[in-house]
């Protein structure tokens, strides 16, 4: 039972931290908090939905080509939006973010409505029974999806030259400036990065939960418990709030509540907010001047 | 004396941030293989003058003239191409990367080639940075600070280096320390442009020196020939 529970909750704290980690990488690059992210997660859910089911594309190739366009519409969403008012309070950033979700969100109502849509199962394998443990092919595949991701991209973000411009960026813009790096550039780039993570987050989901336009708003959610929970701007600590919470989804739901699996990352917020505010990885907070 | 063609020429150089003038007009020279220091009160332009000369602001009005080429409303990362480094006076480390790695992402956009060998002259000029390669950044003390903002500005092998404020928080023992670093890139042919308030180290390092007030030039000249008479300049300067 207990394994049992872990394993759900891996599986679903796995596309936490996917959406946690993304936010972060926004966040780090430009200070800016992207309330519309939990609308960027529906709306990759959405593409890879019309693309596997209207358009009769696999699945992989459908979730690859989701990915690319989302990157595209974060890079030209921090090119056209953001970066125009970056000067301005942070309160208007935020506001954008916010419009812009509702834009995304209206699209998807506008096409279908109330419906709630079935995405076809993708993983279809027969589960592994391993004692009493069942390991179903979503949970392989989600799991490993993004255990692959993760090595890909802290190890980019470690080893690389690239990696560690894009550290040199995060840690201070002005100091980038100074060794020639194109810092506008890279800020589209983390944006687009962001967006394609938190698209696949929504894609990894879509095969295993049902499609509707305001799926986004709980993603979101989760996403900034899991980074209170990390540490705000770490992204390591993004990861493994990410994990935290999913697992304490299930245990809080099946030890205490069922209610509660919507609400714990409500009470994690909170909770890390008075007793450690900093989170588990966070240092003092980020000043970027 | 006869002067070689300047490496930059500033020319009626005007920035304001907002509404409020900075450099009204300033004109000077720095030519090749010298250090030139930017002498003057807060606010007449100093910093502003480097950051005009980086991109990090543009002029309103006047052109900035790098060995020919106008860099004038370009943006950072295009003038740093052209061979303009800046040691910044808060220095901009990187905190939670190493010092190689600091050192090395100077070059990534110019002087790639060579990096290898820059980062070896560079541990040569400066053993505490070898010893501390591994370390990040914000463990250092000020001084090791110092010197890797200095060591990341030359791993790109610029033309003409920036220096403002280098002394600044800095103990007396590092402000020395400071000189014979400016020493041994003169020796190299570095050409260097510099602000400096510590007037001893501005007099001991610079070749020549111009005073700046509400953004324009209004005296300057060779700082051996004003040896022994500071308080001239100290006067201008403030007075």
């Amino acid at each position: 039972m207990l394994m049992q529970l872990t394993l759900g909750g891996l599986s679903q704290g796995m596309i936490y931290a996917l959406i946690a980690l993304s936010l972060t990488v926004v966040y780090r690059s430009t200070t800016v908090v992207n309330f519309g992210h939990g609308d960027f997660v529906m709306a990759g859910a959405f593409l890879s939905y019309v693309l596997v089911v209207l358009a009769g594309v696999a699945f992989l190739p459908a979730a690859a080509l989701a990915m690319i366009a989302m990157f595209v519409l974060g890079v030209m969403f921090n090119r056209g939006l953001i970066r125009p008012i970056r000067g301005g309070p942070h309160i208007g950033l935020a506001l954008m973010c916010i419009a812009a979700g509702y834009l995304l969100r209206g699209i998807a109502r506008m096409v279908w409505g109330r419906e709630v849509l079935p995405m076809p199962p993708v993983f279809d394998m027969a589960p592994i029974f391993v004692g009493d443990l069942v390991i179903t092919g979503d949970a392989v595949f989600i799991i490993g999806t993004v255990l692959v991701l993760l090595l890909l991209f802290f190890g980019l973000m470690a080893l690389t030259d690239l990696g560690k411009m894009v550290q040199a960026v995060y840690q201070s813009p002005r100091g980038a400036r100074l060794i020639g790096l194109n810092v506008d550039r890279f800020n589209d780039f983390s944006w687009g990065v962001g967006a394609a993570l938190g698209a696949l987050g929504g894609i990894l989901v879509a095969p295993v939960s049902l499609l509707h336009p305001d799926l986004g708003a709980s993603f979101l959610i989760k996403g900034f418990a899991a980074m209170t929970l990390g540490g705000f701007g770490s992204l390591g600590g993004a990861v493994l709030g990410g994990v935290l919470l999913g697992i304490a989804e299930q245990y809080a739901g099946a030890y205490l509540d069922t209610a509660l699996i919507e609400i714990t990352a409500y009470v994690v917020i909170v909770a890390v907010l008075f007793i450690r505010p900093q989170g588990l990885f966070g240092r003092k907070a980020v000043v970027k001047v | 004396m006869d002067t070689p063609e300047p490496l930059l020429k500033i020319r009626d150089l005007h920035v304001g941030y907002g509404k409020k003038p900075i450099l009204r007009g300033a004109s000077y020279d720095v030519v090749p293989g010298e250090c030139l220091t930017l002498l003057g009160a807060n606010g007449s332009g100093k910093s502003t003058s480097m950051n005009a000369i980086c991109g990090f602001v543009r002029p309103s009005a006047g052109s900035v003239l790098f060995d020919g080429q106008e860099t004038a409303g370009l943006p950072p990362h295009r003038i740093f191409a052209l061979g303009i480094a800046q040691v910044s006076q808060a220095r901009d480390l990187f905190p939670d990367l190493t010092v190689e790695d600091n050192l090395r992402l100077g070059a990534m956009r110019r002087g790639g080639k060579e990096l290898t060998q820059t980062l070896a002259h560079i541990y040569d000029r400066f053993p505490r940075l070898k010893e501390r390669r591994k370390q990040a950044t914000r463990t250092l003390s000020g001084g090791e600070q110092q010197m890797v903002a200095i060591g990341r500005a030359l791993m790109s092998r610029p033309r003409l280096l920036l220096l403002d404020e280098p002394s600044g928080g800095l103990s007396p023992q590092f402000c020395e320390e400071i000189a014979r670093i400016i020493d041994t890139l003169k020796e190299d042919g570095v050409t260097m442009l510099m602000v400096e308030q510590n007037l001893n180290l501005a007099f001991r390092a610079a070749d020549r020196f111009i005073v700046l007030r509400d953004g324009e030039v209004v005296d300057g000249g060779d700082v051996r020939a004003m040896a022994g008479d500071h308080d001239a300049i100290v006067r201008n300067i403030y007075l």
